[in-house]
């Protein structure tokens, strides 16, 4: 009992005892906790000396400040990220909170100057300080190459910051979608055709002649043509240009869940297809691809009668 | 009537009939119904010439007459239509789906026909027999009653009807005829008996011509040949029924579709399907009438011995098909299989138009036309991440195709004012605007390329009648007998860089014909598409 009043007495005098307190009770609930918590267990604490509390932890560095939606929180900050803030300032330790805030998509600087209401120059000479500090990194975008966002150094920008596997610093490898164009078609194309000489009943040759795009995607990697790995997303994106130049189709099928490939109990199955058509009359004639068709008339300058294409292609 | 179709039926005009019925011809395209008064002020053609060319056109079904607007009193009135003027572009491959379907003798009945505009079952079948007779080997004939059968045929499958009968031909200044007109659009015929052949005697064989008319040309044939004799079908005149003509042909593009995606098997199937629908289906339905799976069955060529459960495999396969070119429509019977036919011609202009684009522009182009007629709406920046091209290029062709017509551009603001930076721009392809847009380019290339057939012959025309009176004169020395020395001295007079030109114009001649016939097959598709958008 006297020991519980001495507790009381200490905590009651002294501010650094407060702090401890409040301290500890941070350590007893990791994810925060309220104003109202931290009067019901010191009842005797002014308000005033309560707030001179934690705003001397927080400007320390030790606390966390939070909202949610029933008030202010209060939470521990980790012991290593506290000594990484060591020798920053207070506005350094704010714009660093409001790159972290934003993840891993990265944040433009006129945005933090927004969140943080201080001028450019600033934040400018922040960002150069955080940067040479290796607490932050700039990554180019590549929807705007100009732009760069900030992030977190130990972060990995997201897909849509870098553009997935398809970008290569910030340029668009389209060699190497075509390469991969090219060899998911020779496979599906192959594929078919041993379906078609098998001359089995059309129903068996027309599935045996399917693909499912975790095959394709196995095909791929074992092939070894791709740098980085690619998911199976990535290759139904490649699937799917083959869908637009019309070589390929698609369906899908409910599979059960736990198969090898299926999506929510989906699998895409894909096939390869022969033209329609064969390529159609107009386009046979030079007229069909004449650049200046629209400016051919007889008589005038450009006619049927003195059309150079037409000349050559009579003499082909 | 727009004014690529007036340049081209101009000029088909002026190719068969000549330079007169062009110019009337043109007139009347292009000022709708006119009676034969204000035709003669307009045109200031004199009045014989006139009423020669309305004959002309009258007789081949491109124009037809009715009582005038203001009532039956008042002066008849003339009107044509581009449609039927354009179909004479098609006469070649007519001509060759005859031969195909019924051999020589069809052939040549419907040459004939297509020739003289209509004609009775009793002169058509003895020209024909003549005709034929010309080329067999002496001493043979062909008979009648061959070119009777082959007639009756093609009646019966409705390639040939009867024209639609007038009771008094209308006088040119404006008698009243007591019966009403004929409708005025030169369209299909539905009355009865359109498809009767009347009981004709006709008994012979064809007479060879006697060598002394060998130089005559065939278009001499078209003075009528006075015939003393009569058959019983007098009055009965046959024209050539292009609308069975065009759904024969649409039967084979879709027919030749199936086999291009899928096999030969279920080509074969669905040729059977349509077979067996022809003349139950009217010319404008959307799919032809179900047909169970039994009586494709029984129906199917006895060289296709396929098992039935096969037959239900492939009709399976062909309804999952994505082109959807059979349709389901229910399950007695074994299942009920209908052939959708508007679809088709869908999708067949569909590939029409990648094509087109993919000629044109090249194959990254065509990935993202294709896209667009998937997608529908699609911004900038998701063309460029769906079809997987950077995005400079992918730009590049984009506005390229805007350039082009191709692909429309659908704005939709965020705000009351289109400020640019706040609307979204979606790009779009509509197919049916495209597609007309394509066919006018069509006929412009048509008339292009017989234009410029008129420019090369015109060239050398020098050359050309060179040659010709030349011939002339060796079939006349060899006909009478004259030494080898004389020919060899008559041919020389045609050096050898003169034969050379004349055998290079021969060939950019037929080269420009059968370009002609390949851009009328693409008409074809996109026609037959706009037309079953229209009526649907």
């Amino acid at each position: 009992m006297a020991d519980v009043k001495v507790k009381k007495e200490t905590n009651l005098s002294e501010p650094a005892e407060v702090e401890n307190r409040i301290k500890e009770l941070c350590q007893q609930f990791p994810h925060g906790i309220t104003d109202q918590v931290i009067q019901n267990d010191m009842p005797h604490l002014e308000p005033q000396q309560r707030a001179m509390a934690i705003n001397k932890l927080l400007s320390l560095g030790q606390l966390d400040l939070l909202r949610n939606s029933s008030g202010l929180l209060y939470r521990m900050k980790d012991i290593q990220s506290t000594s990484k803030m060591k020798g920053s300032d207070n506005q350094e330790k704010l714009v660093y909170q409001i790159i972290e805030d934003a993840g891993n998509k990265g944040i433009w600087s006129r945005d933090i100057r927004f969140k943080s209401n201080l001028p450019l120059t600033e934040i400018n000479k922040i960002l150069k300080s955080l940067e040479s500090k290796k607490l932050i990194k700039a990554v180019k975008s590549v929807a705007a190459s100009k732009k760069k966002v900030y992030m977190l150094y130990n972060l990995q920008p997201d897909r849509s910051v870098t553009g997935g596997a398809w970008y290569s610093d910030q340029d668009f490898e389209s060699e190497f979608v075509e390469v991969l164009n090219q060899q998911c078609f020779k496979f599906l194309q192959s594929k078919a055709e041993a379906a078609r000489d098998s001359k089995q009943s059309p129903m068996v040759q027309r599935n045996s002649s399917f693909a499912t795009s975790h095959e394709v995607w196995k095909y791929i990697c074992e092939l070894g043509i791709s740098k980085v790995d690619l998911s199976m997303d990535d290759i139904e994106t490649i699937l799917n240009t083959l869908i637009y130049d019309g070589k390929v189709e698609m369906t899908v099928i409910a599979a059960k869940e736990g198969t090898v490939g299926s999506v929510d109990g989906q699998m895409k199955l894909y096939r390869g297809v022969n033209p329609v058509i064969q390529p159609t009359g107009l386009v046979r004639t030079p007229c069909g691809l004449c650049p200046v068709f629209d400016d051919c008339h007889d008589g005038g300058e450009i006619s049927p009668s003195n059309c150079i294409y037409m000349t050559e292609w009579l003499d082909f | 009537m727009t004014a690529q179709e007036v340049r081209l039926c101009g000029l088909l005009l002026r190719e068969h009939f000549g330079e007169v019925v062009e110019k009337v011809g043109r007139h009347l395209i292009r000022s709708g119904a006119q009676n034969l008064r204000t035709l003669l002020h307009e045109t200031g053609i004199s009045i014989d010439l006139v009423k020669k060319s309305l004959c002309v056109l009258v007789q081949h079904g491109v124009c037809v007459f009715s009582s005038g607007r203001k009532g039956p009193g008042s002066p008849t009135e003339y009107r044509t239509s581009c449609d039927r003027i354009l179909r004479i572009l098609r006469y070649p491959r007519y001509i060759y789906t005859a031969k195909t379907l019924y051999g020589d003798t069809g052939e040549l009945i419907i040459e004939e026909l297509l020739q003289r505009g209509d004609m009775t079952m009793s002169s058509t079948v003895k020209t024909v027999a003549d005709r034929l007779t010309q080329n067999m080997e002496e001493g043979r004939s062909m008979d009648y009653s061959e070119v009777s059968s082959a007639f009756s045929k093609l009646v019966e499958t409705h390639f040939l009807q009867r024209c639609p009968p007038m009771a008094a031909a209308a006088t040119k200044n404006g008698a009243a005829s007591a019966t009403p007109a004929t409708p005025a659009t030169p369209g299909t015929p539905s009355f009865p008996d359109c498809y009767r052949v009347p009981h004709v005697t006709l008994i012979g064989k064809g007479k060879r011509r006697l060598s002394n008319e060998d130089g005559e040309d065939q278009r001499s044939a078209k003075r009528a040949k006075i015939d003393s004799e009569t058959h019983g079908d007098e009055g009965i005149y046959w024209q050539v029924n292009f609308e069975r003509f065009h759904l024969h042909f649409r039967d084979q593009a879709i027919i030749s579709a199936v086999a291009n995606k899928l096999d030969q098997t279920s080509s074969e199937i669905v040729r059977t399907m349509l077979r067996m629908s022809e003349v139950t289906t009217s010319p404008t339905a959307t799919c032809t009438k179900p047909l169970s799976a039994n009586e494709i069955f029984r129906s199917l060529p006895s060289s296709y011995n396929i098992a039935r459960p096969i037959l239900d495999q492939y009709l399976t396969l062909l309804v999952d098909d994505p082109m959807e070119f059979v349709g389901k429509a229910g399950e007695s019977g074994g299942g009920m299989y209908v052939v959708n036919l508007h679809r088709a011609l869908a999708n067949l202009a569909r590939a029409t138009l990648e094509s087109v684009v993919q000629e044109r522009f090249g194959s990254r182009s065509a990935r993202i036309f294709r896209l667009l007629l998937r997608k529908r709406h699609l911004e900038q920046k998701q063309v460029e991440d769906f079809a997987m091209i950077p995005a400079k290029e992918a730009k590049d062709m984009l506005y390229t195709l805007l350039s082009q017509n191709l692909v429309q551009l659908q704005e939709i603001p965020k705000t009351p004012d289109y400020a640019p930076s706040r609307t979204f721009y979606l790009y779009t392809v509509n197919q049916l605007p495209t597609a007309r847009m394509l066919l006018q380019n069509c006929y412009k290339t048509v008339a292009n390329l017989i234009e410029r057939r008129l420019f090369e012959s015109k060239e050398s025309k020098r050359l050309l009648e060179k040659s010709q009176r030349i011939e002339a004169i060796l079939a006349s020395l060899q006909a009478s007998g004259a030494e080898p020395e004389q020919l060899t001295e008559v041919e020389e007079m045609i050096t050898a860089p003169e034969k050379q030109q004349l055998e290079s114009l021969r060939l950019h001649i037929n080269k420009l014909d059968s370009a002609e016939n390949q851009v009328d097959e693409t008409i074809f598709l996109l026609e037959s598409y706009i037309n079953s958008t229209v009526t649907s």
